[in-house]
């Protein structure tokens, strides 16, 4: 399956986190992105995409996205993801 | 688990006992069946078993409901209803709500989904049905239109504006300001129950929103239909079977210019085309299940593509049922024309043939290079 290589991502390292999420966006869109690129702004990706991210994230480090979470904000740069991946890693003590 | 989907495919068979087209030409299906089949977990197969549910997998829920599918549409689309719910509950639920709700759908009680507005189709962006907090409760207040199962739902998980977001709210049919109407003889699933629910200032526990915070509705719509779409693929998939079964019982024995009709190259082709489509639809069906089953992020867009290609299938295998049958198929109740009806109908709910072209022709522009 499509994860099974970035299984090694840390969560508690957002080098680690970011690497893995642009090697995704980039695998999944044959293009490359910067971190901080709006990915729905005009032109960008689906809310369908967006929902594969959340996939993405919940499968690659081992984290739940659920209630106040699931907002579009959350996932609209890789920066964002980060953040969000670390919080819900609770990575607070890396 | 083979052993589990025997039995349980057994268990779905006896349950509908040949008495689809009686359903069906009744527009109900008496309630004791319905809730035999919400008891045995049968209509939320996926639900874990730490929640009462029989655990299965989105695959072996999947052939369970291709099964149910090759007998009566409408009871598969309340098991579309029932899983749609418990895996919004589910996945959007904190964990309080999951073992406070989980195991009343598992347990016999019944539950449907609520999306559609009068004015809110396809574009579920313009729901205005809303959830307004108010101390330790929220006030609900909308219509909602074509709601799957609703005439015979315990619980009704209910879409609409949250707190600068979107949300899914639990609401017990029996709460007062909670007004259900037949729809009055639907094209097809006729027994499904469709029904419009009005919510006049219904109050509930603050606790009935599931996740407790405004969400992205695409994002909570996408996780609730990502569920349905498959569902109703496989649903497709059992009709595209049902109909093969009835075209090659009755292509082998009609006789008509001195042969079965079998032999007729023309019929044949019909058959081809049958097989054809009913083997294509489980490949995306199975693909797509396998995806859910990995937790691969491909399981979002194979779940619409799947129930594209099943679903306009089912609807063209259907009509060449019909043709084939002719008159032995055209008299209503009758497998062939129940899926000439239902199989139309499963082109539209949870994203039309149209909409799922759109999402598909987006994610192959975004995914190409």
């Amino acid at each position: 399956m499509t994860t099974s290589t970035d299984r090694s991502a840390e969560p508690g390292s957002a080098a680690g986190a970011e690497a893995s999420l642009l090697g995704f966006l980039a695998s999944r869109t044959k293009k490359d992105w910067d971190a901080d690129t709006d990915l729905f702004a005009s032109g960008g990706l689906s809310s369908l995409f967006a929902m594969e991210l959340v996939v993405y994230l919940e499968e690659t480090f081992d984290i739940e996205i659920a209630g106040a979470d699931l907002r579009l904000d959350n996932f609209r740069t890789v920066t964002r993801m980060v953040s969000l991946v670390r919080r819900l890693a609770g990575s607070g003590s890396a | 688990m083979p052993d589990q989907l025997t039995d349980l495919v057994r268990f779905a068979g006896d349950l509908v006992g040949g008495r689809a087209g009686d359903w069906d030409a009744a527009g109900e299906i008496p309630r004791e069946s319905i809730t035999a089949a919400a008891a045995a977990g049968v209509l939320c197969a996926q639900v874990p078993t730490e929640y009462g549910g029989l655990g299965l997998t989105s695959t072996g829920n999947g052939r369970l409901t291709a099964h149910v599918g090759s007998l009566c549409s409408s009871l598969r689309s309340l098991m579309t209803s029932q899983g749609m719910a418990a895996w919004s509950i589910q996945r959007l639920g904190s964990r309080g709500q999951r073992r406070a709700y989980l195991p009343r759908l598992t347990g016999g009680e019944l539950a449907a989904v609520a999306f559609s507005e009068a004015s809110a189709g396809s574009d579920l962006s313009l729901i205005d049905t809303e959830i307004v907090a108010d101390g330790d409760s929220v006030v609900l207040s909308g219509r909602k239109v074509w709601t799957t199962g609703a005439w015979y739902a315990d619980l009704l998980v209910v879409f609409g504006q949250y707190a600068g977001g979107a949300a899914a709210v639990v609401v017990p049919t029996a709460t007062p300001g909670v007004t259900v109407d037949r729809v009055p003889d639907p094209l097809g699933c006729r027994a499904a129950g469709h029904a419009t629910v009005t919510f006049d200032s219904v109050r509930l526990p603050a606790g009935a929103v599931l996740g407790g915070a405004g969400q992205s509705v695409e994002l909570l719509v996408t996780t609730a239909l990502t569920y349905g779409r498959l569902s109703v693929a496989w649903g497709c998939v059992g009709i595209l079977r049902g109909c093969l079964h009835v075209v090659t019982a009755h292509a082998k024995v009609r006789e008509q210019f001195g042969k079965p009709l079998a032999r007729h190259q023309l019929v044949a082709r019909h058959i081809a085309g049958l097989a054809v489509d009913e083997h294509t639809a489980a490949a995306a069906a199975e693909h797509a299940s396998r995806c859910w089953d990995e937790r691969s992020p491909d399981m979002v867009v194979a779940a619409v593509r799947a129930k594209y290609l099943a679903s306009t299938q089912a609807a063209r295998g259907a009509g060449t049922a019909v043709q084939v049958l002719a008159s032995a198929g055209a008299r209503d109740g009758d497998f062939a024309a129940r899926a000439y009806r239902d199989a139309k109908l499963m082109e539209i709910i949870e994203g039309s043939t149209e909409i799922c072209q759109l999402i598909l022709a987006e994610h192959a522009l975004t995914t190409s290079a």
